[in-house]
């Protein structure tokens, strides 16, 4: 039996129904979140699986609803919303986590915050300075994948963040304190990659292990800050190694808004990645241009699949599914294979209303089984 | 030759800063409340400056977004686009988008300084503004002018700004142009480049102006940077190295980025003197600015204000052993 063509993926967090705010706050609902919850239950079911937390928490019973028991609830909505959209493979939304870059360093000695930082306007991000070697405290994201492994229906696909991304983000003092005389370009670019392969050794490899010990087979590694520094994907390369190195899983990496063509061929040396799953949406145009990108695969001969990003995660406006199907036909014709295509959204949803994010997955979905009929028809 | 410090783009926001627009932006407190807090971050920043002797102040160009929002805000033309990556960092700014060529609205770019350095004095202060060939060559160009014409006319409005700004008592420029060092221009358009400081030179006559690189080497730009008629130029000392600076340029004063925002690691201000004097020795620069290599603000406030303190004490150690010698 062959899988059908072009199956569906998310790529990271949701944005959090704001009943879940206030729950987990211990702040009781008003109407308007009763009524959203109410809205989604009734499609998803989503509180099927912990009635009783659901009733608690619309009756404002807050010792009963306690925190936890609401962001319970976040991650069932989340994966109960993937799967009604029929993706493949689903995770919880990020329901438990706050960001990507705070809580994995929180897990790990060697790291001290040191205030915020801007990313751009108003947004900032608690940034850390690395000031003494990596150690990990605890192997992390155990309890949200058991969690996700009991209830979800469709594959579970757990998203990490990378080790490339997790030292691009922090400060370097330790390492590059070791590097004697002026700190140019080269002194920091190799204090940069001991600092990675410390996180991705001492931090991610066990915490990798240890998931793939309690079923997780399927890890996407986020690398949202590979295209950073262009000459660096040697470096993102060799994190993901270190990390993956002896394991046994599905390996896939994200990267987004970034010139991918910058990465290679350094970044084909990441040999255990499976799956390249990247942004492309929110570049195209009418001439499918947003997919040329896609030759540098083609060039380096590269046979991995790629995890096609068909739908923009910055605009509300709704692709058609003729557009996916549009852009997956583009894909195959650069490819030169649709067995090797996923398709999900460029990025995690988390900036769209949830209305939105679903109207759009459900589209994916959709556009794929459009192009799936071209490629699947019986020929004469 | 005297040796002062200088920042070279905005200081961070503090946390209680930081904490006020969130609030801001979630309803929590008014524009008032923000205000408040607003005035109180500068008039910290200015008290470090002045403590720490900067030879200019800035407070911290707080509230500016971005580099480029008071011009594509301010100025005719422009309209504000997508976030963008500045740089190799994990730091953005909205992409100014030009729909049609640009022009200068008298008393925007004013009205956008920090307040503060209305207070304490414009003759005292820092402009710190876009460089010509950093803007150009960052916004999204749907004006149907060529990048030349760009460069070009926009170093026109410029010179037509400082002259604005001389006229209110301002008499420094810092021109920010990472962009000259990171992609630096092809001949043709370097010819834009120094027709556009010819501009701007002809206009800030009788004041000070720094013009700032940061986030590449310059080395291989040394000879269009000593065609540009600034006060000084300015390097990021963690990019281009301080001995491939074998270029007189032209007598201008230098610059030297001598502490380096990308990291918390604190430089040992025996050493950046020791960088200094070797410079100073082969160069004989007219004068010496010692700044960060890049805008503090990749920093957070605690550690930025570590590095201004490093500044200070390298030019203390210059100054002192200028007094023993």
């Amino acid at each position: 039996v062959t899988a059908p063509l072009f199956p569906a993926q998310e790529i990271g967090s949701l944005m959090k129904p704001r009943w879940q705010l206030l729950g987990q706050r211990g702040a009781p609902l008003d109407d308007a979140a009763k009524i959203d919850f109410e809205r989604w239950d009734r499609t998803l079911g989503f509180s099927h699986d912990s009635p009783d937390a659901a009733r608690a928490l619309l009756a404002g019973r807050n010792r009963e609803a306690s925190p936890e028991a609401v962001r319970d609830l976040g991650a069932l909505f989340a994966l109960r919303l993937f799967e009604a959209a029929g993706l493949r493979r689903v995770y919880d939304g990020e329901a438990r986590r706050i960001e990507m870059y705070e809580y994995p360093i929180r897990q790990m000695h060697g790291f001290q915050f040191v205030g915020h930082v801007r990313s751009f306007d108003n947004k900032y991000y608690l940034k850390a300075a690395n000031t003494d070697e990596v150690r990990l405290k605890a192997p992390y994201h155990i309890e949200e994948f058991d969690f996700v492994r009991r209830h979800a229906t469709a594959e579970p696909k757990l998203p990490v963040t990378g080790a490339y991304t997790l030292a691009d983000w922090s400060y370097n003092e330790h390492y590059l304190g070791r590097q004697a005389g002026w700190k140019g370009r080269k002194e920091r670019r190799e204090a940069q990659r001991e600092l990675i392969h410390a996180i991705a050794r001492h931090a991610l490899r066990p915490t990798l292990a240890a998931l793939i010990e309690r079923g997780c087979r399927v890890i996407q590694i986020d690398e949202p800050a590979a295209g950073t520094h262009p000459g660096e994907g040697d470096l993102v390369a060799e994190g993901f190694n270190v990390a993956t190195e002896g394991l046994d899983a599905e390996f896939t990496m994200h990267i987004c808004f970034s010139d991918y063509r910058n990465l290679f061929p350094a970044l084909l040396e990441a040999k255990r990645c499976r799956q390249w799953a990247w942004e492309f949406a929110n570049r195209d145009r009418d001439g499918r241009d947003g997919y040329e990108v896609l030759n540098v695969l083609r060039e380096y001969k590269d046979p991995r699949e790629v995890g096609l990003g068909v739908t923009d995660v910055h605009r509300d406006d709704l692709e058609s599914a003729e557009l996916v199907a549009d852009r997956i036909r583009r894909a195959v014709k650069i490819l030169d294979d649709p067995r090797r295509i996923w398709v999900n959204p460029d990025c995690g949803l988390r900036t769209r209303s949830l209305d939105v994010a679903s109207a759009k997955l459900k589209v994916m979905v959709e556009g794929a089984a459009v192009a799936r009929a071209d490629f699947e028809r019986p020929r004469a | 030759v005297t040796v002062r410090i200088t920042l070279t783009g905005p200081f961070p926001r503090s946390e209680e800063l930081v904490g006020a627009t969130r609030d801001f932006d979630r309803g929590r407190i008014s524009a008032d409340a923000l205000e408040e807090v607003y005035a109180h971050a500068e008039a910290e920043v200015v008290e470090i400056e002045k403590r720490l002797g900067t030879d200019r102040l800035t407070a911290g160009y707080l509230r500016w977004p971005d580099l480029f929002r008071s011009i594509a805000e301010g100025w005719g033309g422009f309209s504000v686009g997508p976030v963008t990556r500045w740089f190799e960092t994990n730091t953005f700014f909205r992409q100014p988008i030009l729909n049609a060529p640009p022009e200068r609205t008298a008393g925007a770019l004013s009205a956008r300084l920090p307040p503060s350095l209305h207070k304490e004095g414009a003759g005292r202060s820092l402009v710190v503004l876009p460089g010509p060939y950093t803007l150009a060559g960052l916004l999204d160009n749907r004006s149907g002018e060529t990048a030349q014409a760009l460069v070009h006319r926009l170093g026109r409005l410029f010179a037509e700004e400082v002259r604005e700004l001389k006229g209110k008592g301002f008499a420094t420029f810092e021109w920010v142009e990472p962009l000259l060092v990171y992609q630096p221009p092809t001949p043709t358009l370097a010819e834009s480049v120094i027709a556009a400081y010819e501009a701007i030179g002809a206009a800030a006559q009788d004041s000070l102006s720094l013009l700032w690189t940061y986030f590449g080497d310059a080395a291989p730009i040394l000879p269009l940077l000593a065609r540009l008629p600034v006060s000084s130029v300015g390097f990021d000392l963690s990019e281009t190295d301080p001995a491939s600076i074998t270029d007189r340029l032209g007598g201008r004063g230098l610059g030297l980025g001598v502490v380096d925002p990308r990291t918390t690691l604190s430089e040992d201000p025996g050493h950046i003197a020791t960088i200094v004097r070797d410079l100073q020795g082969r160069l004989h620069p007219p004068s010496i600015w010692l700044g960060p290599g890049a805008p503090l603000d990749l920093l957070a406030a605690e550690p930025a204000a570590r590095k201004l303190h490093v500044l200070a004490a390298a030019r203390d150690a210059l100054s002192t052993t200028r007094r023993v010698e």
